[in-house]
């Protein structure tokens, strides 16, 4: 039996087992029988298992060539390495679908096995939902309309290869990964609101349940997002690292739409307030997943990630419908039993900030939305064809960025219920004088754009607010348990690990606007023809041409240029070339990047002579300040660690009561 | 009430919209100059014997067709092209190759290979395909007599479509 | 220091830096073509900026608003030129002038809503302050420390 039967043979069984589950776990949570409980746990298990074994299978034929299987040859060749061979995985719509399946596999396995024991009743019915959307994507996949193991009658010797973008760097391992995981999880805290709106639960147990679930798929989503502005930095070629483009689009609505609900849970957590509204962000962020998968992946729209036009976009557009009817009316149906009591608070109170926060947050999702289905309305309504991108979402959305940024550094300052003047004073001097600071600091080092220096200046203020609260932490607690202040620094992140690791998330948001606004104010362009030994000046940089050369390899034919960087400290050697891959007809430009704390020297090989290879045109950008929006990333990822991370158990936090009471050994 | 209408309502449109999505092909891309007048231009010949102005082919039906050697859809419509020129070459029909993005060297060499006897003309800075609106090759138009373009078509061309392109014309120019 | 004064200071120095930053200057050549470039949607790319890509038709157009800004040529009479042979699909924020342009409306739409929602949950100023929580509510919370701590095991 080939790798391709068995993994089709395991989807199908998967299938069975994930419509058995399906009722099993309706029949348990409905009659709360634990013998039917116990068999959906079975199903769930054996039924993620049979899901990876498949996805190892396609795996498998991937990395020996096997042509027999249609998606094997479409996205691979034999000369494909290893490595590019297994990550294809996720290079097209099946094998994508396929991950995404049994992604979905293993939280339904996890609820099944670890979630029904604390809350049985409610963890049951979620886990009914899970089974029911796992059938779905499981039927997606046995039909032949995404079928990754469809075979072809006869073998080809070669394939075709992945794309040319995916198989030129090795993020694609990366990113692609953790946006499916990010992506997925939100169907946890999604299942959860469900099955609490089907009982009928007034109550927030749904949201403690879910609270580190809804925390990881948001910081997979972010930090899947800054991996893929850095893959498409790294890998387009034209020296930026966003473009509004529609996939990128469909990954930020749900992370926008999350990130409002883990602030708005919080008032739902203090004051029991916003019970509807956290449901409806938590259904909305799960539905926008889904419709950023039917806009990238059914071809309706134009991208640099759409798959070809295909036919599971009128079965996702039916999965978003049957989602959108199913919650939509439960959360009407219920919200009578949802009612909160009496108004929020004052307007300078920590939950009418988050409110304020929600609505910034709800207006750039609603406008990156908007903006992205538009031409489609206005073509359907008009006929007229228009485009929107770049320009109109950073017009309308730096502005909502920078209030929120604003925000960010004003909510965690101000105490809840309303603050008092002394309050105002006592929080907010250092930090408004810090944004002065910062907005100095942006003049002096040449970043003079409005924009920029405003981003500027609320980064400083944020970043004053966060070292405030970190020090007011440590001298709290050096004065409470006698700690020292690296000792009092670990225990706020290990014991207060959601409010710090926050802060932590804070800080490294303000570290990507500071990138993003020094990047886009600062950027420098030059592009120049150069013969071997000439060179090309741009901020203080020298870029020198040594030599063109072809190079050969198994797989591809390059045009590689030979540059030396030097100046500003810097002496790089950089080979951007143009890449020729025999599946694509056109050569893809490989960008040489010499990365830096300080700037980035980005040079593109944009054309060079076919006969004698005796001169190139180089493009040359200067990107001061790119690097640090990775950095921030990471930064974010950390503090969601932290802020996630289960704090120590009850009797350690005794252990120093203890040891104060213990004689000294 | 009204918020929860307006919910429903939104949401309704977000389906519709995506269900509209589906008759719309996102390639198939339509501007600005057809219905206008020509934008004029004169080109030198890729054989370098001189140049060619649209304005002395007012009167005249004329075929402007962008094409390149690099284009791989432009040599799948090439005979298409070749037979039509043959059936026309002694009518007033003109018909003129604008040779796209390349060297006029390598556009020659490949006007030669694919034996295109009409006359073709180098727009080595780009601008006419620009003044056109043109995406990539092959791109193929139709100027009427009266020096307005009438159609235009995107993509390879198929010898039916050229000819009743060029027929269209004739016979509006002959009433 | 007295603080208050501190903050005065900074404020008047981060209005004046802003002010600084926002003054209105005549634009030079290269930032008129950056400015229109920005705004070209390039035809043979994905979405991509005629000013970004790195494409042979994105620098025949920007050498062609190069030319015409060194011409003389107003934005607006550039612009025109280029919606004449491509339409306004050749733009990448919709037109203020056309009905297309409503889409500019969207994210105010949204925050005058958002915002017409929140003050009305706000208290308002008269009404009363917190004062300590009701028995009800300190009973709700023992009930939810004990939950959470049985939760976290």
């Amino acid at each position: 039996m080939s790798a391709g039967d068995l993994g089709a043979a395991a989807l199908r069984a998967a299938l069975f087992l994930s419509l058995w589950g399906t009722g099993a776990a309706i029949y348990a949570a409905w009659r709360r029988d634990a013998r039917a409980l116990h068999s959906a746990r079975i199903a769930a298990g054996i039924g993620f298992a049979l899901v990876v074994l498949a996805a190892l299978s396609m795996m498998f034929a991937l990395a020996t060539h096997d042509f027999s299987i249609l998606y094997v040859a479409e996205n691979n060749a034999r000369e494909t390495p290893l490595f590019y061979s297994v990550i294809s995985l996720w290079a097209a719509l099946e094998g994508s679908i396929l991950l995404w399946t049994a992604i979905l596999a293993g939280a339904t396995a996890f609820i099944a096995v670890r979630g029904t024991v604390a809350i049985p009743r409610l963890a049951t019915t979620a886990l009914a939902v899970m089974f029911a959307m796992l059938t779905f994507f499981l039927l997606l996949i046995t039909t032949p309309a995404a079928d990754p193991f469809a075979r072809l009658a006869l073998a080809p010797d070669n394939g075709n290869g992945p794309n040319a973008l995916l198989q030129n760097h090795p993020l694609m391992a990366l990113h692609p990964p953790l946006l499916y995981l990010g992506y997925v999880l939100t169907s946890v805290p999604f299942a959860y609101a469900i099955a609490s709106l089907i009982l009928g639960e007034g109550g927030d147990r749904w949201l403690v349940a879910t609270r580190r679930f809804a925390l990881i798929s948001w910081a997979l989503l972010g930090v899947g997002i800054v991996a893929g502005a850095w893959w498409s930095y790294a890998v387009l070629g034209w020296g930026g690292y966003w473009a509004w483009d529609p996939v990128e689009n469909a990954a930020i609505m749900p992370w926008l739409t999350s990130t409002a609900y883990l602030h708005s849970v919080m008032v739902e957590e203090k004051r029991s307030l916003l019970r509807t509204w956290n449901l409806a962000l938590v259904v909305a962020t799960f539905a926008l997943t889904i419709l950023g998968t039917f806009l990238t992946r059914s071809g309706v729209v134009n991208s640099v990630h759409s798959f070809s036009l295909s036919a599971i976009g009128p079965l996702l557009l039916g999965y978003l419908v049957a989602i959108l009817v199913l919650s939509v009316g439960l959360l009407l149906w219920r919200s009578g039993r949802l009612r909160d009591a009496g108004p929020i608070g004052a307007p300078l109170s920590r939950e009418a900030i988050f409110l304020f926060q929600n609505v910034l947050f709800m207006a750039a999702t609603l406008t990156v939305l908007l903006g992205t289905l538009y031409p489609l309305v206005a073509e359907a309504i008009s006929g007229a064809q228009l485009s929107i991108g770049g320009p109109y979402f950073d017009r309308v959305e730096i502005p909502l960025a920078l209030a929120l940024l604003f925000l960010m550094g004003v909510g965690p300052q101000l105490p809840w219920h309303g603050a008092s003047r002394a309050t105002l004073e006592r929080q907010f001097t250092a930090p408004i004088v810090a944004a002065a600071a910062g907005a100095v600091a942006a003049l002096v080092t040449g970043t003079t754009a409005l924009a920029a220096v405003l981003t500027y200046a609320l980064g400083a203020f944020v970043i004053a607010t966060v070292v405030q609260e970190f020090a007011r932490g440590v001298r709290a607690r050096r004065t409470l348990h006698g700690e020292d202040g690296v000792a009092a620094f670990s225990n706020l992140l290990r014991r207060s690990g959601r409010r710090y690791g926050g802060y932590v998330v804070h800080l490294g948001i303000v570290v990507v606007a500071l990138a993003v606004a020094t990047s886009q104010a600062r950027t420098v362009d030059a592009e120049r023809t150069l013969a071997p030994g000439e060179s090309l000046q741009v901020a203080g940089y020298t870029v020198r041409l040594d030599a063109v050369r072809a190079v050969s390899e198994p797989q591809r034919e390059s045009i590689v240029a030979d540059l030396v960087v030097t100046g500003n400290g810097a002496n790089q050697d950089l080979r951007p070339a143009l890449v020729q891959y025999p599946s694509s007809a056109q050569a893809v430009g490989s960008p040489g990047i010499g990365a830096g704390l300080r700037d980035d020297v980005y040079t593109i090989l944009a054309a060079y002579d076919q006969r004698t290879l005796s001169w190139a045109t180089i493009r040359m950008r200067v990107i001061p300040g790119v690097s640090w929006l990775w950095l921030g990333g990471a930064v974010v990822g950390i503090g969601a660690v932290i802020a996630g991370a289960p704090p120590p158990r009850r009797r350690v936090v005794r252990m120093p009561i203890a040891e104060v009471a213990a004689p000294a050994k | 009430m009204v918020v929860r209408v307006a919910i429903v309502v939104a949401l309704l449109g977000l389906v519709i919209t995506l269900g509209l999505a589906f008759r719309r092909d996102p390639h198939d891309i339509r501007t600005g100059t057809v219905g206008k007048p020509a934008p004029a231009f004169t080109l030198q010949r890729l054989d370098g014997s001189g140049d060619v102005a649209l304005a002395d082919l007012s009167g005249k039906v004329v075929v402007v067709n962008f094409f390149a050697s690099w284009c791989l859809p432009c040599t799948e419509e090439n005979p298409a092209l070749v037979r039509v020129y043959e059936r026309y070459r002694s009518s007033n029909v003109v018909m003129l190759g604008v040779n796209y993005q390349e060297s006029r060297e390598n556009g020659l060499a490949y006007v030669r290979r694919m034996g295109m006897g009409w006359t073709t003309v180098a727009d080595t800075d780009g601008r006419v395909a620009l003044s056109y609106g043109v995406f990539g090759p092959p791109e193929t138009f139709f100027i009427g007599p009266d020096g307005v373009i009438a159609g235009r078509h995107i993509g390879p061309i198929d010898e039916a479509t050229l000819v009743t392109g060029i027929e269209t014309l004739r016979t509006r120019a002959a009433r | 220091m007295n603080g208050r004064v501190l903050v005065a200071i900074a404020l008047l120095v981060l209005a004046g830096a802003l002010v600084f930053a926002a003054r209105p200057h005549e634009a030079t050549a290269d930032e008129r073509i950056d400015q229109i470039t920005t705004e070209l949607r390039c035809p043979v790319c994905q979405g991509l900026s005629v000013k970004d890509s790195t494409s042979e038709t994105a620098r025949q157009m920007r050498d062609l608003v190069a030319q015409r800004v060194r011409e003389g040529k107003t934005n607006a009479e550039i612009e025109a030129e280029f919606r004449t042979a491509y339409g306004d699909w050749i733009f990448l924020s919709p037109p203020l002038s056309s009905w297309s342009g409503l889409v500019w409306l969207v994210p105010v739409a949204v925050i005058a809503a958002g915002l017409g929602l929140v003050s009305a949950r706000l208290r308002g100023p008269g009404a009363p302050a917190p004062t300590a929580p009701s028995a009800a509510q300190v009973a709700a919370l023992r009930e939810r420390v004990a939950r959470e701590e049985a939760a976290e095991g």
